[in-house]
């Protein structure tokens, strides 16, 4: 009885002292690596979801360090050697008590980022809006994307025209409503570093809001597969200051 | 107490006996292509208005006729057809169904035996796999190099959905199809399914299903991809119609068999077989079974109204039209998220099963290991949803189902538990099928927390639709499922063939299979992370490095898989000899002789205790 405690009792250390060192090496990789991996982010949606990333990474890394921890102590420590079928193990049916916190440790784990998920995906449909929000209407078609400007919305010989490009141009720190649709078929609308994306469908209107907060061009990319040319249903977004984002639009021709 | 054995002979059935004693896989080709001929002329002198000969209809009512044929050419419907016309079966009838003495030619035909139908699904599942294999070959060698230099965008594109598909339906069957058929039955004590018919049925109606989808990639593919999401089905070409109709007659398959294995485990076990003392695996199985009958409907009328939608003229999926594609992807996830679970818990049944003998340890929390199968399930129907995100379907419900997904992690923490809690203190005997217990925790753990982020929309708005998903859900297909579905076959293939599986070319398959699998998943993550869209069939220079390194790893599964079909192609006359019990368990088909004789058991046993009494002094015996 007493060597089968001292036994059980020491695998509980070794393991322990094996998961606090896992979880250490977790957390400083969940940290350090989850950012570099990802893209620079241009707006505080990115930057929530990057932060998100590294606290959920956080979270787990206790959870698959126990896990690694037991696994690789019965590898080294409770593999059997000799020859033939192993004799029987103890019989250890159930431990209550161990179910019991087991439970209810990975349902406060789940709480927990359930809570947090939740408020920050409120906070994000509480909407950036505001005054000076600005509305660009986005279109995918086999195989492009073009963005309409409707505040430049006039009419010439009767025919109502706009800025439209191919090419996304933005002012910086403005909120941005994309009216989302498509021409022909299902795409997805990704801008890559500000973390939204939304599917354009035709003859259905979707939204999703933004607002850039850092100058520089960045990624459009299709995420849904639409045919032969998907992969290369890509554009750039530039991201300029307000005024410069002005002259560039007052430049622009406007047509149908 | 003693009985005795009375020991009777059965005559062998008589020869003759009709035409239908003479039927077989080849006369169900032969049947087949010549109803899919006739079907075809009749719809194309009645329907085909443009005259190229293959519009929609055409191609869907090929695809029938090649069913009904290969079925009325197998013999799936003569002892219907025999009963209908007032002729009941004999007992030799039934002896021959069986495939009684029948030696090798039993596995060419419609036989009713449940070990016969579990390794014909065990030939099955490795023809889907390898099909499944080499179309995963071509997308990574596409993948290599940005630029298409393989293959064109068009093949590239079918190959992403024949693998998707061929993949799925081979992960469906690949441990349900040949262990709930082989070692269910004798697990609760029964001489074979309950419908031994219906067990046939559903293995020949998968057969059928197979050359439709591999013919789907003949007549131009279906390159749309596996999702068939709508409105871009519709401008697929015939490969699609053909593509759909493989999944109808699959789900047809699915369904007899998910119905004769609940039947089997409810109606057929042994005296004193409980419920509490069902080995754990019976219960995966008809958890997976139950949870299969609810979501493969759903899959049968996504198809059904997308094929309509191309060959009637019908709108379900058109918005312009009145319809919607929301309606298609809601459809299409009822059933692809219960679906994740059908695959996922014959698997982790069968881990356990072999956990328990290897560890030498009763199961750890056997009622809670149910309970947390049982969560599985049921929280599996109420999250599909998850996958529609980014959609811009009905965005309030974004919360719920976040909340429902997270949940889930409660129920899989449960399987930890238990596979940890049995290893705890055991005497752990490395033999082969416990590589793949050890790699099984490994993978999953990585599959399991990627997919809590994906259920987190504010990062899901970041990573769906990228290489982080196909990572995620690869680590959970590949990494765990084909896992728990090698270690299945190493642990039962001595029941089946009397022999092990070589342990030496075994142990170099795991590992090439392990570190493959990390290798092309873990470089995954980082293309997705760093921004790279799934389905791409080329990319932008920045991913050049990843995809190569993922290439590459899909090379070493390749390499390990062949070495593992070796194996079991060398093994399985030429291995070490197992004797029945090679591995010291208490199941019931581990205490039948190998090879199994017909119906099982001379004397049906009586269950006085669960299989798990391992360290335990018995009380009689």
């Amino acid at each position: 009885m007493t060597s089968e405690k001292t036994t059980t009792s020491r695998a509980i250390v070794t393991i322990g002292i094996l998961w606090v060192l896992l979880t250490a090496a977790g957390v400083l990789v969940s940290i350090y690596a989850t950012p570099w991996l990802m893209p620079d982010s241009a707006s505080n949606t990115m930057h929530m979801g990057i932060l998100t990333m590294i606290i959920f990474s956080v979270a787990a890394a206790p959870v698959a360090a126990l896990v690694y921890a037991v696994v690789l102590y019965a590898l080294a420590k409770w593999r059997y050697t000799g020859e033939g079928i192993p004799p029987d193990g103890p019989s250890l049916r159930a431990n209550s008590p161990l179910t019991m916190v087991w439970i209810i440790g990975s349902t406060a784990l789940t709480l927990f980022l359930l809570v947090w998920g939740l408020s920050l995906l409120a906070s994000d449909n509480s909407g950036q809006g505001g005054a000076n929000e600005m509305t660009v209407n986005v279109t995918g078609q086999q195989w492009l994307w073009s963005f309409q400007y409707p505040s430049t919305a006039s009419t010439q010989n009767g025919t109502p025209v706009s800025v439209s490009n191919e090419d996304l141009y933005l002012p910086v720190n403005t909120p941005i409503k994309f009216n989302v649709t498509s021409k022909d078929v299902d795409h997805g609308f990704w801008i890559v570093q500000m973390g939204i994306k939304i599917n354009a469908i035709p003859d259905t209107i979707t939204t999703t809001e933004v607002t850039p907060n850092k100058l520089g061009d960045y990624d459009i990319r299709c995420t849904e597969i639409c045919g032969l040319n998907h992969s290369y249903m890509t554009t750039k977004v530039h991201v300029l200051t307000e005024k410069a984002f002005s002259n560039w639009l007052a430049a622009q021709p406007k047509h149908f | 107490m003693t009985s005795t054995i009375e020991h009777s002979t059965v005559s062998a059935p008589a020869l003759g006996g009709g035409i239908y004693r003479r039927l077989n896989f080849g006369t169900a080709l032969i049947a087949g292509v010549v109803f899919a001929v006739i079907a075809w002329w009749v719809a194309h002198s009645l329907l085909d208005s443009d005259g190229r000969g293959f519009s929609d209809q055409v191609m869907v009512i090929t695809a029938v006729g090649w069913v009904v044929g290969f079925e009325l050419g197998i013999g799936a419907f003569t002892s219907i057809g025999k009963w209908f016309t007032g002729r009941d079966q004999t007992h030799a009838d039934e002896m021959y169904l069986a495939g009684k003495d029948a030696g090798q030619a039993r596995y060419w035909r419609f036989t009713t035996d449940h070990k016969v139908v579990g390794v014909q699904y065990i030939v099955v599942t490795m023809i889907l796999l390898g099909a499944g294999g080499l179309l995963a070959m071509g997308i990574r060698t596409n993948l290599l190099s940005p630029g298409n230099h393989f293959v064109n965008q068009q093949i590239y594109n079918s190959f992403l959905s024949v693998h998707g598909m061929l993949m799925i339906l081979a992960l469906i069957v690949a441990v349900a199809g040949p262990w709930a058929n082989f070692v269910v039955p004798i697990m609760v004590g029964a001489r074979d399914m309950a419908f031994p018919r219906l067990n046939a049925l559903s293995l020949w109606t998968l057969v059928a299903a197979i050359p439709l989808l591999l013919g789907s990639l003949a007549v131009g593919g279906n390159d749309m991809g596996w999702v068939t999401q709508a409105p871009i089905s519709n401008q697929s070409g015939v490969g699609f119609d053909l593509f759909a109709m493989a999944i109808i007659t699959f789900t047809v398959s699915t369904t007899v068999a998910g119905v004769n294995t609940i039947c089997t485990v409810l109606t057929m076990r042994t005296k004193g077989m409980t419920l509490e003392r069902l080995p754990i695996f019976v219960w995966a199985s008809s958890i997976a079974a139950a949870l299969g009958l609810y979501a493969f409907p759903f899959f049968l009328v996504v198809m059904s109204l997308n094929i309509s939608d191309r060959m009637n003229g019908t709108s379900f999926f058109i918005a312009s039209e009145g319809g919607t594609g929301w309606l298609q992807e809601n459809l299409f996830w009822l059933m692809g998220h219960p679906e994740v679970y059908v695959i996922l818990l014959p698997a982790v049944g069968a881990l356990l099963e072999i956990t328990t003998v290897f560890a030498r340890k009763p199961l750890f929390s056997y009622r809670t290991s149910i309970a947390g199968m049982a969560g599985l399930a049921g929280l599996s129907v109420l999250v599909w949803a998850h996958h529609m995100f980014t959609t811009g379907w009905a965005p309030a419900l974004g919360g719920p189902f976040m909340v429902t997904t997270e949940m889930i992690s409660i129920p899989t923490g449960i399987i930890f538990l238990v596979l940890l809690g049995t290893l705890w203190r055991g005497n752990i005997w490395m033999r082969l099928p416990m590589y793949w217990v050890f790699g099984f925790i490994s993978n999953f753990i990585v599959g399991g927390i990627t997919g809590i982020y994906l259920s987190d929309i504010p990062v899901d708005n970041q990573m769906h639709g990228t290489m982080f998903v196909v990572a995620h859900f690869h680590y959970v297909f590949v990494g765990s499922v084909l896992f728990g579905a090698i270690g299945a076959l190493c642990f039962w293939y001595p029941k089946v063939t009397g022999r092990f599986l070589d342990e030496r070319m075994g142990k170099i398959s795991f590992w090439l299979v392990f570190i493959g699998t990390n290798v092309t998943f873990l470089a995954m993550f980082v293309s997705g992370l760093r921004g790279m869209p799934r389905r791409y069939s080329s990319y932008s220079l920045i991913f050049e490095h990843m995809n190569t390194v993922s290439t590459i790893g899909a090379y070493v599964i390749m390499a390990g898989m062949l070495v593992l079909l070796g194996a079991v192609i060398s093994s399985w006359n030429k291995g070490e000899p197992s004797g029945p019990n090679p591995w010291g368990s208490k199941t019931l088909e581990w205490l039948v002789p190998t090879p199994v004789p017909l119906e099982n058991f001379e004397v049906l046993p009586v269950i006085t205790e669960d299989p798990y009494t391992y360290g335990e002094a018995r009380t009689n015996s």
